[in-house]
């Protein structure tokens, strides 16, 4: 027990840190009920959902629906795609209070409503239909996607309340694909202090309820789960809750471990990395798996998330802070030359939005807010803008400028800690509460607006940014894939005819064909032959070298077949 | 009534030189302090103040401390909680975590030594212990408590099957077959296509001079990825490494029709331009 004087300091410095300091919260009154219930012995009380539904690893034919129940019981999950009529049914009958059920065989882009429940009946349902999951768009399509970003948000406070409420409004008034949410992004430090399983009741699961019933939650690690949970045996409560794709079912590359994934959703390839636990260094599991991983991505857009950021003068400092360097230093390089566009990070409480960036690896003071091709750090002539239609003008991608991206370091979905909120190489700083949301839209003219606004806790959007990016349309690619395949047709000297499966050899005039080799893309010899048609409908599709030798010289080509 | 009673509490406590001091701090703190760490040392700080002879107290700013890389104090902290009667294996878990990162390797020996005498089938506790004995050189008793840690732990990391073949390789810098059995039980128990592992693989095939097998591991990342121009330009430089120019060159046309087939977008990152003054150059070699 403290004593009293111990006691009076903590008033004072409850007062000095009174903004938002969560030492502790009233709790919901959903919660209070629930732990009154809880003393009663198991065999005279019924079985009650205590948290969740809620929804993990969506892909675009399954999602995993997962909750808990205050007593062990069976898992079963009905859904279909009439509110009244959920007539297919997925089940465990092992008894269990956590109950996690993988829903397969779905329509990508689809709207499945569900309850949840055991062999008795429905646990947990809407009647009003807000219970239900969205199955991912395939990979690759393009259209409207909004993500809700929440960074440190797990004060479990009226702050948290605000910024939630704040952004509900926000979806629920928007004037198109109002109430959708594809997905909720969280930033890590989801449940102060330090993560533990009730805190993630009272700040995750009470506070997001509604949300999370119907949108698939993301998350990375942040210190403050970090203490409570272990990446390096992938234990503890941040690691129970959520489930990741570790397999690459989602759409990326097998990391292998939930402490650092990938996956895709419509034609955006997100990267989630764990920027406290995991080594950061350049050569390390980590960094090889994030390498490999965004050099396989054939998306329109990149986004990344991490807990510590790449750049803050909030309650952090990117200029003296490990992590915070050592992030920016070893993975941004690699990211930017790869193609990300949009950097998402929390860990200190404030809002910090870039310019659009390219290079920038040093302290604040290196900062050089000229052009790249002048030596500085910015991309495009709005680069060093504030990003707004209506101000300085949208940042700019294009098939040929490619590099350019924002960093934003979004940390005051719970409080706001302040700091001197001076770093140079953002656009935006500021010392309020609130949330950000991303929406990929198409912009009329065969590309597509990246857009993200901050919304504050007081329903202001204090803050946006536009990322624009020319020429992704589907009908763009294809008109110049036919074009591509007229020139490379013109100068060939060898030509695949696929309505008739046959390889032509054309030799320059005055010389003489000798002999023909095709080496699969495994450098494996495939056909030998003498012959100037070649029949090849024994090969595989794909990609093959044909080498051909005339009795003057050696040509190659390489032939694609479809 | 209670009001009252506090003020004069209040008032007492400004002629305690010792939670002066405490005040002091908490308006350093909100003045010139970040992060929530500090805020509750200082806490536990005062907490300490009021119950100077609680060990539990001692233990738990240790390991606020230790969390604040501030590990001299953490380990103080922690010797001061032994010394008033701490016998709670978790403290000298804590007291080998934080020997082991300050380098006094022997004493963290010691401390997780205490620690596997209560708990011999802690999984955490048994790595620490092979990571002691790897920087004691100890290999092969490392590799031992590393072997427990790969049979027992429930969700492994592709980092532990990593750090236990080097130790493996510590142990003998020639034993690249067993760090590969190790790479191989990894992807048995991670998923085959676990990527980290699957390039550690190739790096040792490449190390041991295993060609066939290095070429054919290289195969295996064409044959996975959808974008190949990277796999295609990695083999042609290990072909030409190994001198066979000839396949070196073949490999490396489908390196460039690769970046070829590309969307313009992806044609015009930096990492593709790189990559394809790298394939020229790698060409001029296949040409000499
Ligand atoms: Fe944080």
């Amino acid at each position: 027990m403290i004593k009293i004087s111990a006691q009076l300091i903590l008033m004072l410095f409850t007062f000095f840190s009174f903004t938002q300091t969560a030492i502790a919260d009233i709790p919901e009154i959903e919660t209070i009920a629930r732990i009154k219930n809880f003393g009663v012995s198991s065999d005279t009380t019924a079985v009650k959902v205590e948290r969740g539904p809620y929804l993990q690893i969506a892909t675009p034919t399954s999602v995993v629906v997962k909750w808990r129940t205050n007593v062990p019981t069976e898992s079963v999950v009905n859904y279909g795609l009439e509110l009244g009529l959920l007539s297919d049914k997925e089940s465990n009958f092992n008894e269990m209070t956590e109950h996690e059920v993988s829903l397969t065989g779905l329509k990508p882009n689809t709207k499945y409503y569900f309850n949840i429940g055991n062999e008795a009946g429905v646990l947990s349902e809407s009647s009003t239909g807000d219970m239900y999951v969205i199955t991912a768009p395939k990979v690759g399509t393009k259209q409207f996607v909004r993500a809700w970003i929440l960074g440190d948000a797990g004060t479990a406070n009226n702050n948290q309340r605000n910024v939630r409420d704040a952004y509900y409004k926000y979806v629920d008034t928007e004037s198109a694909n109002t109430g959708k949410t594809d997905m909720m992004l969280f930033l890590g430090d989801n449940a102060y202090r330090t993560g533990t399983d009730v805190e993630y009741q009272n700040a995750f699961f009470d506070i997001y309820h509604n949300m999370l019933k119907k949108s698939v939650a993301w998350s990375c690690l942040g210190n403050h789960d970090g203490y409570s949970a272990d990446s390096a045996t992938q234990s503890g409560p941040y690691y129970d809750i959520f489930s990741f794709p570790t397999g690459g079912q989602a759409g990326g590359t097998p990391s292998g471990t939930e402490a650092y994934y990938s996956f895709d959703y419509a034609n955006i390839h997100f990267i989630i990395l764990d920027s406290h636990h995991s080594n950061r260094e350049v050569g390390g599991a980590m960094y090889n798996w994030a390498q490999t991983d965004i050099q396989n991505t054939t998306q329109d857009w990149i986004v990344t998330l991490f807990h510590h950021p790449v750049y803050t003068k909030g309650s952090h400092d990117s200029d003296t802070e490990d992590r915070l360097i050592e992030m920016r230093e070893n993975f941004m390089p690699m990211m930017e030359n790869n193609g990300v566009d949009l950097i998402l990070n929390g860990h200190s409480h404030s809002y910090e939005r870039s310019y659009f960036l390219n290079g920038h690896y040093g302290f604040s003071n290196t900062f050089n807010p000229n052009e790249i091709k002048n030596g500085g750090h910015t991309v495009g002539i709005s680069g060093k803008g504030d990003g707004k239609t209506d101000g300085d003008g949208i940042y700019q991608k294009t098939n040929e400028a490619t590099a350019g991206a924002v960093y934003i370091t979004t940390g005051s979905a719970g409080k706001t800690s302040g700091g001197d909120l001076n770093h140079k190489a953002m656009s935006v700083s500021l010392n309020e509460l609130g949330s950000c949301v991303m929406e990929v839209e198409d912009d009329g003219q065969g590309g597509q607006n990246l857009t993200v606004k901050f919304i504050r806790e007081n329903d202001e959007v204090d803050d946006y940014f536009t990322i624009n990016k020319k020429g992704i349309s589907q009908k763009v690619e294809s008109i110049k894939k036919a074009e591509k395949e007229i020139t490379v047709k013109k100068n060939a000297i060898a030509l695949f005819d696929a309505d008739k499966d046959v390889v032509y050899i054309k030799v320059n005039p005055g010389e003489r064909l000798k002999k023909v080799k095709i080496y699969n893309n495994l450098g494996k010899r495939v056909i030998k032959s003498k012959k100037s048609n070649i029949d090849v409908s024994g090969l595989q599709k794909g990609m093959y070298v044909v080498e051909v030798k005339t009795d003057k010289s050696t040509y190659t080509e390489t032939i694609i077949i479809e | 009534m209670l009001v009252k009673l506090q003020f004069l509490n209040f008032f007492n406590f400004f002629c305690n030189r010792k939670l002066l001091v405490a005040f002091c701090l908490i308006v350093t703190i909100q003045m010139f302090g970040h992060g929530d760490l500090s805020e509750r040392i200082l806490l536990k700080t005062i907490e300490i103040i009021e119950d100077p002879e609680n060990y539990k107290l001692y233990y738990e700013r240790g390991f606020l401390y230790q969390q604040h890389i501030d590990y001299n104090e953490a380990l103080e902290d922690y010797i001061k909680s032994e010394s008033l009667g701490n016998t709670d294996k978790v403290l000298h878990y804590r007291m080998a975590e934080v020997n082991y990162l300050t380098n006094a390797y022997s004493n963290a020996l010691v401390n997780i030594g205490a620690y596997l005498k209560v708990d011999s089938i802690d999984v955490k506790a048994k790595k620490l212990e092979a990571q002691i004995l790897f920087k004691l050189n100890e290999y092969e008793k490392s590799l031992k408590s590393y072997q427990y840690v790969l049979q027992n732990t429930i969700d492994l990391r592709p980092e532990d099957i990593i750090e236990y073949t080097h130790i493996i390789l510590s142990e003998n810098n020639k034993n690249y077959n067993s760090a590969i059995v190790a790479i191989e039980f990894g992807l048995q128990k991670l998923g085959s296509n676990t990527i980290s592992l699957q390039l550690k693989k190739l790096e040792y095939l490449k190390e041991s001079e295993q060609v066939e097998k290095a070429l054919q591991q290289f195969n295996y990342f064409i044959i996975q990825f959808k974008r190949k121009e990277f796999w295609f330009y990695k083999k042609a430089k290990y072909l030409i490494e190994i001198n066979r120019k000839k396949e070196a060159r073949i490999t490396l046309k489908f390196a460039t029709r690769s970046i070829e087939e590309l969307d313009t977008r992806f044609k015009n990152m930096e990492s593709i331009k790189k990559l394809k003054e790298q394939i020229k150059n790698l060409e001029n070699k296949t040409n000499q």
